[in-house]
């Protein structure tokens, strides 16, 4: 019953937005979730670690986070979630006010 | 980061405990301390395959409000309702601990320093005490963090702020009740057990917690004003809290003494003489308590603006 991490690397096709500072964003709400963006090297790649009470929604992470970084173009950032049963909508919308924070 | 200016004209009772504690302070000013970015989770919610959160729920840093260095901690009633675990009340202790530790090297190191330059601790309560996952853990949080308002006594301010949605309810009522000064919105809701938990406990006659208008008269700012609970009623606005946090930061730590409602013997009598009235009178609302008090239309008072009710009103005196 212990909770749920899942971890994987993904690479942007058009990979070249870096970040100037970390971020952290959210609140760990019921249906809700908070993320931290940090700036790190990895041959311009994405690394995401998610932490979640739910199992068997791997692909789904995969996708949503995936679709978040191929859309910015992120290169050499760290991603890490803390998730407590948000919806995919959810997940994306918040991946991109995190973002967003960073440009304000 | 939130625009600090934006940030004042929002509602307090809207704002996250990041945006509390950062608008409380000057701009500018605040530097979170045992933040998101040190990823100090529970380990207990881990075994239990329970969300956590970086910060554990409980914002902690220090800023500053004029010359005042101003040590804040404040609570996300959004994670598991602001629930105390044993990490966000290790973190509430050490703030307020290293608020009593740089208040005696200031005067250490200058004898003379103007009250106005020592630290003063605010809390921004949202919670409904304990963290149940954590039952033991979380309890003995509670303690400690009453151990250090004792240490700070007579050293550091230690100021209670309550106007988010959860309120201040459960062991960390008691906590709020220890602090030297509380100031809530009408919004801001205190007292130990909360009105759900009293109607399953004694059924819906003896307080429905469905109805809204019987909480707030019951548990809300302005009863709490009336009662004496509570010091001050500020709209609710960050910018309105802080500027009472500010007011306050003028005056020497002894000057706090007379704020405080229990940690006296002529307190105790005090509450005692309450308790009495309590006995004689037999309320069956607090609006019966409000007329007490001298307040001839307690219902119209109630509804009224809290601007106007606070020239209005007459607060309990025992």
């Amino acid at each position: 019953m212990a909770l749920n991490t899942l971890e994987f690397d993904c690479k942007a096709e058009a990979a070249s937005v870096r970040l100037a500072a970390p971020v952290h964003y959210g609140v760990v709400g019921s249906g809700d979730l908070e993320v931290i963006l940090e700036p790190c090297d990895l041959g311009g790649g994405v690394k995401v670690k998610v932490t979640t009470p739910i199992s068997g929604f791997d692909a789904v992470w995969r996708k949503v986070v995936e679709t978040f970084v191929n859309r910015a173009r992120l290169a050499d950032v760290a991603i890490d979630i803390n998730d407590n049963n948000a919806s995919p909508a959810v997940v994306s919308m918040r991946l991109q006010q995190a973002l967003a924070e960073t440009a304000a | 980061m939130p625009n600090w200016s934006k940030l004042q004209t929002r509602s307090f009772l809207e704002s996250s405990a990041r945006e509390r504690a950062l608008g409380l302070v000057d701009e500018g000013t605040f530097t979170e301390l045992a933040g998101p970015f040190d990823r100090m989770s529970s380990p207990h919610l881990v075994a239990l395959g329970e969300a956590v959160e970086f910060d554990d729920g409980v914002v902690t840093g220090v800023g500053r409000i004029g010359k005042r260095p101003v040590f804040v901690i404040s609570q996300e009633g959004r994670f598991i309702g602001g629930a105390v675990g044993e990490v966000g009340g290790a973190k509430m202790v050490t703030t307020i601990d290293l608020a009593v530790a740089f208040a005696e090297e200031l005067r250490a190191a200058n004898p003379k320093i103007a009250a106005d330059e020592l630290p003063l601790v605010a809390i921004s309560f949202e919670t409904g005490g304990v963290r149940l996952h954590e039952s033991n853990a979380g309890l003995l949080a509670h303690a400690e963090v009453m151990d250090a308002f004792q240490r700070a006594r007579g050293k550091v301010p230690v100021v209670a702020l309550i106007g988010s949605r959860i309120g201040c309810f459960g062991g960390m009522g008691f906590v709020a009740a220890a602090t030297d000064v509380i100031v809530m919105s009408e919004f801001g809701r205190l007292g130990l057990t909360g009105p759900e938990v009293i109607e399953e406990e004694m059924g819906k006659d003896e307080f429905d917690a469905s109805n809204r208008a019987l909480v707030y008269r019951t548990t809300g700012g302005r009863h709490k004003y009336i009662m004496g609970d509570c010091n001050f009623l500020v709209d609710d606005r960050v910018a309105a809290f802080r500027a009472q946090v500010a007011e306050l930061c003028r005056l020497p730590v002894a000057d706090f003494e007379q704020f405080r409602r229990i940690g006296s013997a002529a307190l105790v009598e005090k509450q005692m003489r309450l308790v009495a009235l309590a006995a004689e009178m037999q309320p069956k609302d607090a609006y019966d308590v409000w007329r007490r008090a001298g307040n001839n239309d307690p219902a119209g008072l109630g509804d009224a603006p809290v601007d106007d009710f606070r020239k209005q009103a007459q607060r309990l005196s025992v």
